[in-house]
């Protein structure tokens, strides 16, 4: 299990080098944030915007820009923003918003496993019933429509026409606008909105995947023993059945665990949510390098570490597997 | 010789049914494909001839610009409710969202096919030169495969889409970019899946046979592996157009698609910030785009249920 831990932790250095690379190198032929963020100022000089240049570093060739930036990063410093909360630290900003998109994101998730679970085993169960194709068809329904689209959906319904959650935001801004002046209220009734959309989300393929995999076991030879060894139906169905079963539902959740953060900059847009995703379509849009390659770093770290945990997870559920 | 032929005797026509008429015959009872099918034949349709079904054209804006049919005859209302000129209502731009719907549709198909394509030959050939050949090969392009599924992909299309469009404001062909970028971001999965089944194929004992009697590493690549792994290659192109259509329309919601292209995505976006004023701008590409990724994800399983040996009851 080590052996297998520290060989996937060396794996991971090829996979950061190509991407923060890659990253590096698309920003770099950008073009120059600095004309960018100075575009509004009529008074500003061109010695004035060089001395910007020089000051973030963007005179240098690109490979010392690179290695500085390396250098930086293994001593834990992400570098300044070059605009977004006035030039703030990268990995500040992030953690400021990091525990909001965490929050929607761990909240759709375990809502979703807990209705989705036992619709797949009963969908499974009853096999080509009328239940069965009506929870199919809904899923595949569920999976085709845009999440984005939906937030606007809910947005207009909840929060415009019945007027009864906000529209966006995660906080009130003032506190006489709290539901029965309590601040734990008050976040909850942001959370409503996002949460439910979220959850929604993801209901439907695991839906699918629980029900396909389900029926894979129920094939199975020990399933058949179990149930003439004369276990009770429920004993089979979620003891024998369902454990066996939850493993491609780990797959899935780990990968969705590693696209946490990464799926998160359209939904949290339109919810006006202020978590790391919308953080990085404005650093995306003012080019503002250090905040791109500080998330793209901290997702794919985030991505390889659920990998790993992942494929540990494995030997608890079925320990048939080993990994060595 | 012609008398001969036509005084032998007919063919006897017992040829049996091919696997492909099979697979159709179980395709038909799957009503849920059939509806799938049905809708991306109606939403084709209108992407085939837009300018035909389409009232006005792309960049008419009513009661401005001069090419709309009626030209200075209608007056300027952006935000306009849904009327019989104008089904869908008219955008805050004074568009005719119909008309938009419309040309979004053919930028949709642009891009669920043509990131198909580009992703789908990407992926087969990794696959069948990973699968085939295996050892150190295999070795190799799985780990670059796995580089690239850690890779978070929406976050470097954004920033590559920013890129371009930063340097190219009004670029002609702005969404074949996009389509190139999301097709080279997003084969690394459809290779993996067809990896696995092509390594299933090639233990076949017929494989083996032929490889007995002589057959060349290309004859028994293309002729006898690839056919026996072309349903799951149908299968995943189709469940791939869904997906690219949904992360174009993604990427054009926040902003970052092509500018010069009509796409559904930005005409929900200009209905995400109008929603309470004119709910018709963002409900109705958002229906068409909900329809046409049902479509082909109802499609993909009906293909799968149909063509997949391994299904079968």
């Amino acid at each position: 299990m080590l052996r297998y831990v520290i060989r996937r932790a060396l794996y991971l250095i090829p996979v950061f080098f190509g991407i923060t690379l890659l990253v590096f190198a698309i920003e770099r032929l950008a073009g120059d944030p600095v004309t960018l963020l100075t575009a509004l100022n009529p008074l500003i000089t061109a010695h004035q915007r060089d001395l910007l240049r020089q000051f973030f570093g963007l005179d240098k060739p690109i490979h010392i820009q690179y290695l500085t930036w390396l250098g930086q990063l293994f001593t834990g410093n992400l570098g300044n923003s070059y605009g977004i909360g006035g030039g703030a630290p990268v990995s500040t900003l992030i953690a400021s918003r990091a525990w909001y998109t965490l929050e929607i994101q761990l909240l759709g998730l375990f809502f979703s496993l807990i209705i989705a679970i036992p619709i797949g085993v009963l969908s499974a169960r009853k096999r080509y019933s009328k239940l069965d194709i009506i929870v199919t068809n809904t899923s595949l329904v569920g999976t085709s429509i845009p999440i984005f689209f939906l937030g606007i959906v809910f947005i207009l319904v909840f929060a415009y026409n019945l007027d009864v959650l906000p529209a966006g935001g995660a906080q009130s801004t003032i506190p006489s606008q709290y539901p029965f002046g309590n601040l734990f209220a008050d976040i909850l009734w942001h959370l409503a909105l996002p949460t439910f959309v979220y959850t929604f989300a993801i209901l439907a393929p695991v839906v699918l995947l629980i029900r396909s995999s389900m029926l894979e076991v129920l094939r199975q030879d020990f399933i058949l023993a179990a149930r003439a060894s004369g276990l009770k139906e429920r004993t089979v169905i979620y003891k024998h059945g369902l454990r066996n079963a939850l493993i491609p539902v780990v797959t899935y959740v780990g990968l969705y665990f590693g696209g946490l953060l990464a799926g998160a900059p359209i939904t949290e847009t339109v919810f006006n949510w202020p978590g790391v995703g919308q953080l990085f379509v404005l650093a995306t849009n003012g080019l503002d390098f250090p905040v791109i390659q500080g998330i793209v770093v901290i997702i794919t770290l985030m991505t390889l570490v659920a990998n790993i945990i992942t494929d540990i997870s494995y030997g608890y559920i079925d320990p048939r597997i080993r990994l060595d | 010789m012609e008398t001969l032929v036509s005084n032998a005797a007919p063919r006897p026509r017992h040829r049996g049914v091919s696997q492909w008429a099979l697979a159709w015959r179980r395709f038909k009872k799957n009503r849920a494909a059939i509806a799938g099918l049905f809708v991306i034949g109606f939403i084709g349709f209108m992407a085939a001839f837009d300018r035909l079904v389409a009232p006005y054209p792309p960049s008419c804006i009513i009661g401005i610009s001069s090419q709309c049919p009626g030209g200075g005859l209608q007056s300027y209302r952006p935000n306009a409710p849904p009327s019989l000129a104008n089904p869908f209502g008219i955008d805050s731009n004074g568009y005719d969202v119909y008309s938009q719907v419309v040309y979004g549709a053919r930028a949709a198909f642009l891009v669920g096919m043509g990131v198909s394509a580009i992703s789908m030959t990407i992926a087969l050939l990794i696959a069948l030169v990973a699968g085939y050949y295996g050892g150190i090969i295999d070795n190799v392009l799985m780990r670059f495969t796995e580089v690239f599924l850690v890779l978070p992909f929406l976050l470097i299309l954004l920033v590559f889409l920013k890129v371009f469009f930063t340097f190219n404001t009004t670029a002609t062909g702005g969404l074949l970019i996009v389509i190139f970028i999301i097709g080279i971001l997003s084969w690394p999965g459809n290779a993996r899946i067809m990896r696995g089944d092509i390594l299933r194929v090639k233990e076949f004992e017929y494989i083996e046979a032929s490889r007995q009697i002589g057959a060349s590493g290309n004859r028994i690549l293309f002729r006898h592996i690839l056919p026996n792994v072309l349903h799951i290659l149908i299968v995943l192109t189709t469940l791939q157009i869904a997906a690219a259509v949904l992360t174009e329309a993604g990427v054009s919601f926040l902003g970052f698609g092509d500018p010069n292209s009509p796409t559904w995505g930005r005409e929900i976006a200009l209905g995400a910030q109008s929603v309470n004023q004119a709910w018709w701008v963002g409900a109705f590409p958002g229906i068409f785009l909900t329809l046409l990724v049902m479509g082909f994800n109802l499609l993909g399983n009906g293909l799968r249920d149909a063509l997949d040996p391994r299904l079968r009851e």
